[in-house]
């Protein structure tokens, strides 16, 4: 039986986590019908007109279609730097697991470096100058890879420690070579960690705006938040089109996180409990 | 056609060595069973013949090919561990077919040889279910199926039925050795379990530390142990040793006596013995009988009556304890004085290195 105090504090959570989350949602699609003035207040009245659509048009054509440009960038930069992480990941995890040498302190410890040390913009931007990746879509996955790697690594690693060896062998016996016991045993055994890697990484890479901000001067190369200063400068900011905009751009992270929600929640207790 | 052959076979891992130098002959065809006390190297020697761990000495021929070296792909091999280790992920099917998958065979060759093996080993209704919907004995006849459709030319178990309850495991012990007879490949077979040893093995190998203590049939190992570490092992409930002295060398006997025993003529090599030196025979539990005139006499401090036989704890007078198997039912006190005797033939001198002097 639930004590008194749990259930009274459950009944408190539920409203105040729902204001938390629901009010600025409830904000933005509230501004994202309004009209320009209206907009300009920044309240909470309900909107005088319906210019929902008018808005979309408006923000999808401005700047000759820019946002659908952005839409296909962020997408490639997404899935690029998801899907390549993943598979080195687990690829880097399998041999830290699996081989024991003496050199896995040291790449240990290249890893945590890797999560701890913060990522220098001058340099980098130096760097890409030079191998003329500066500005074209190749740097930022390249960079979106580099700090995917670490955490994702170290989160196969440990789930990888807990797949018994004698699978491994069991798959060698039976004829596997090193790829196939990757490919086929190891690999489909982490989608729990494979899932909720994706979507994290997925939606911290489509929601990153300062790294393409740095690494991707110009219109062409534009990924979606940084469509955001189309509508929002010093002294003029169409309010109702910059939440029309964000309204736009939230829903591939929210498809992503309702699809793949069910296994997220599996992949963060799988492992807990040997099953 | 595979046998084995095991050329002082050695491994350490770093400065420890755990397989001190094995030498084996394994025919083809053979049913050889590795026992041994936990940590003497039974699955470390089993999987240096799978090729999951790498020799570190000695030569390792399956066939006659040298396979130190050789893939464990290319050995013609095929193993069963002691956790199955199924594939989590797969059905039984696809876990029954996946070595043959690799191999590139044809669906429907695969088909053919999966369903097979799912007859001969009665899992046909399994076929469609993950590993996890099974029960402990279903997952091991799936772990063995995925050894039989690779038609390997030698099976290797490692402990294959210490994770199944009593009455299971005698089936399957069964439904092994009949697999044993039908495929006629060669079984080598890892368990600490000796009654299991005894039942299915053609040939024993008792290790110790790393070192064959002695190889042989189990008839042989149990009536002609070649030292004490076999005599003790072997053998439930385990040989009585007494401490007794020589009194007098025969030609092929020797005559010995001591505090709880008096003067007794055993059959054994006296070559190496002079009289008053220290020896150790070993009597079976089994051999020893209730007789008034018997020789050995000791007081009762344990009864277990188990109606068919009845173990008997005995305290000899030097204060060693001994354990008697008495056929039949006998009502006996703690405390009571019980003369036993045994046939001279059926025990076996041991000298003071624990090296049997079995009469040539
Ligand atoms: N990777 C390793 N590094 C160092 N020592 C090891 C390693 N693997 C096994 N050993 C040692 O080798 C010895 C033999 O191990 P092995 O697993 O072969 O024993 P076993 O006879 O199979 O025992 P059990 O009956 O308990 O399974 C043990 O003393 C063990 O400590
Ligand atoms: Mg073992």
């Amino acid at each position: 039986m639930k004590s008194r105090p749990s259930i009274f504090l459950g009944i408190i959570a539920i409203p105040v986590s729902a204001l938390v989350f629901l009010v600025p949602f409830a904000f933005i699609i509230l501004t994202a019908f309004k009209n320009k003035q209206q907009a300009t207040l920044l309240d909470f009245s309900w909107p005088d007109g319906f210019h929902l659509w008018n808005n979309i048009v408006e923000v999808v054509t401005t700047r000759n279609w820019m946002l659908l440009t952005a839409f296909i960038n962020s997408t490639i930069l997404t899935v690029a730097s998801v899907t390549l992480p993943v598979i080195f990941a687990a690829m880097v995890g399998f041999v830290l697991a699996r081989r024991k040498t003496r050199w896995n302190g040291l790449i240990e410890f290249l890893i945590l470096a890797g999560l701890m040390i913060p990522p220098a913009v001058v340099p980098t931007i130096w760097l890409l100058q030079g191998i003329g990746l500066f500005g074209k879509l190749h740097g930022p996955v390249l960079i979106e890879v580099a700090y995917g790697l670490p955490f994702s690594i170290i989160l196969y690693r440990a789930f990888i420690a807990t797949i018994p060896r004698e699978l491994d062998e069991a798959a060698i016996i039976d004829g596997a070579r090193p790829f196939d016991v990757f490919f086929r045993i190891i690999l489909p055994l982490l989608w729990p960690v494979t899932v909720t890697n994706i979507v994290v990484q997925s939606v911290g890479v489509f929601n990153d705006f300062t790294n393409p901000l740095y690494y991707l001067p110009g219109n062409a190369n534009a990924t979606v938040q940084l469509t955001l200063y189309n509508f929002q400068s010093q002294f003029n900011t169409s309010y109702n089109l910059l939440f029309t905009n964000i309204l736009l751009i939230t829903i591939p992270p929210l498809l992503v996180f309702l699809f793949f929600n069910r296994h997220i929640v599996a992949g963060m207790t799988a492992g807990a409990v040997k099953g | 056609m595979a046998g084995l052959e095991l050329k002082s076979l050695r491994k350490s891992y770093g400065e420890v060595e755990v397989i001190k130098g094995v030498d084996l002959n394994v025919e083809h065809g053979e049913f050889v069973v590795f026992v041994g006390p936990s940590g003497c190297g039974k699955s470390t020697l089993l999987r240096m013949i799978a090729g999951l761990e790498e020799i570190t000495g000695g030569d390792l021929f399956i066939g006659d090919k040298l396979c130190n070296d050789v893939e464990p792909r290319d050995r013609g091999i095929a193993m069963v561990f002691q956790s199955y280790a199924l594939y989590p992920h797969m059905s039984v099917y696809d876990n029954v077919g996946f070595g043959l998958k690799l191999a590139g065979a044809p669906t429907d060759v695969r088909d053919r040889k999966v369903r097979e093996a799912a007859r001969i080993l009665q899992m046909e209704h399994l076929l469609d279910r993950k590993p996890s919907q099974l029960s402990g004995g279903q997952r091991q006849r799936v772990a063995i199926g995925r050894a039989i459709v690779r038609q390997p030319e030698v099976f290797l178990f490692d402990e294959p039925l210490s994770n199944l309850d009593a009455a299971l495991r005698v089936d399957m012990r069964m439904e092994l050795s009949k697999l044993h007879h039908d495929t006629g490949a060669t079984m080598i077979y890892v368990t600490h379990d000796r009654v299991e040893a005894m039942t299915t093995a053609d040939k024993i190998v008792v290790l110790n530390a790393g070192v064959v203590q002695q190889v042989g049939s189990p008839i042989e190992l149990y009536q002609r142990p070649a030292n004490l570490f076999v005599a003790g092992f072997i053998g439930s409930p385990k040989m009585n040793f007494v401490e007794l002295t020589v009194e007098k060398l025969g030609p092929d006997s020797v005559t010995v006596s001591g505090k709880d025993i008096g003067p007794t003529t055993v059959p054994a090599d006296p070559t190496s013995l002079k009289p008053g030196d220290t020896v150790t025979p070993g009597i079976r539990p089994h051999d020893l009988t209730d007789q008034s005139s018997g020789n050995l006499v000791g007081e009762v401090s344990l009864v277990e009556r188990l109606g068919n036989e009845t173990n008997v704890s005995l305290r000899l007078p030097s204060g060693a304890a001994r354990l008697a198997v008495l056929d039949g039912d006998h009502e006996l006190r703690i405390g009571q004085s019980l003369p036993l005797a045994f046939a001279p033939d059926r025990a076996v001198i041991f000298n003071k290195s624990g090296i049997a002097l079995h009469r040539k």
